[in-house]
């Protein structure tokens, strides 16, 4: 029982782990039922938030020049010193925002957002480099489709 | 041999890491560089949106609350410290603007989810690689299902499973010990788990 922690199943799916320790818990799992259920749970899991995580719609209200053009507002609230270096950017970005508006907008109506690299998306491509299917056909297709690996990690082997 | 000396270069040829890279694009932002602040937001700002969003569950109040974090990590720059990761830091601004917008909202709806705690012990079924696949319908289960947990415990668990911050990180964008962190995130895993077993393992 106190072999088994969720937390150090994570740990080892998230690559935290040392190489000793993630040899350990390894091992452990492979004679532990219970810790293979938790295993599939949080690959699951992963699986599922790296999905949603790619879904993240493109938010119109939420471009730079929207941020810029807050920005440069005179009335800047008192929690934001503006360093001396940004003080005349706001300035310069006013003149240069209708070009970065219309630019920004063509790139938003060209489609979604590219996700890879919010923090999210990151660890998915990095698992992706060193990703290995540890369940199957089933899952490979379904990751081809995503173009994502859903549930391998950098450390766990496959079984 | 030849491999050897082959893998020593690529070793020593290696591309920055992304850690890397962003530090050069934060030296950058700091130093007024508003290209580099540009990239950071571009990088982050679909992280950030969507931690807000599953906070208020309102895509428009999460723009807002988006621009909001924005502008006060815009200011606050150069209080960043160098050993700091922009995407925790980040988030942390992104939590306080979270609850001071429900705090003006006089919003406070959070569910009493402890009896739930106490009957997630229940057998769970066992995921096939079927249920890997998030259609429409389970990503409406599962937000419903985050939607349930008491909203500290889903700003943790989705700190943790959405947006990859250690425990330690989270500890400190929370204010919470790191063994509250852990329980806190154990129990909403299990309550989520609970909450979505009936859609998974076998479903017909
Ligand atoms: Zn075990």
């Amino acid at each position: 029982m106190s072999a088994c922690r969720e937390g150090e199943l994570d740990a080892l799916l998230a690559g935290e782990l040392s190489p000793e320790d993630a040899a350990r818990v390894d091992a452990h799992v492979d004679t532990c039922p219970a810790c293979r259920h938790a295993l599939t749970w949080l690959r699951l899991e992963r699986g599922w938030m790296a999905q949603r995580a790619r879904r993240t719609p493109a938010r119109p209200a939420l471009s730079f020049s929207a941020l810029e053009a807050r920005l440069a507002r005179p009335a800047i609230p008192p929690w934001v010193p503006l360093p001396g270096s940004w003080a005349n950017w706001g300035k310069m970005m006013m003149a240069a925002a209708a070009t970065v508006a219309f630019v920004g907008l063509s790139l938003m109506q060209g489609g979604p957002v590219p996700l890879g690299d919010e923090p999210r998306g990151r660890d998915v491509r990095m698992l992706g480099e060193a990703c290995e299917d540890p369940s199957g056909e089933a899952v490979a297709a379904l990751e081809a489709a995503l173009g994502a690996c859903l549930v391998a990690s950098p450390v766990i082997s496959s079984r | 041999m030849a491999l050897l000396s082959a893998v020593k270069m690529v070793l020593a040829g290696a591309p920055p890491s992304d850690m890397d890279r962003e530090r050069a694009l934060l030296r950058r932002a700091r130093a007024g560089d508003p290209a580099a602040f540009r990239t950071l937001f571009e990088r982050h700002s679909p992280g950030v949106w969507r931690f807000l969003r599953d906070l208020l569950r309102d895509e428009a109040a999460a723009d807002e609350a988006t621009q909001e974090t924005f502008v006060r990590a815009h200011g606050r720059l150069g209080a960043l410290r160098d050993q700091d990761r922009l995407g925790a830091w980040l988030l942390g601004i992104a939590r306080h603007v979270y609850l001071e917008s429900r705090r003006s909202r006089g919003v406070h709806v959070d569910v009493d989810d402890e009896e739930h705690a106490s009957r997630v012990e229940a057998v769970l079924p066992t995921p096939t690689p079927e249920d890997l696949l998030l259609d429409r319908e389970l990503e409406g289960l599962l937000a419903d299902a985050l939607g349930m947990l008491r909203e500290e415990r889903r700003a943790a668990l989705l700190l943790r499973i959405d947006h990859g911050l250690p425990y330690e990180e989270i500890s400190s964008v929370m204010g919470w010990s790191l063994q509250k962190v852990k329980n806190e995130i154990h129990r909403a895993r299990l309550q989520l788990r609970e909450q979505l077993a009936a859609h998974v393992g076998g479903r017909p």
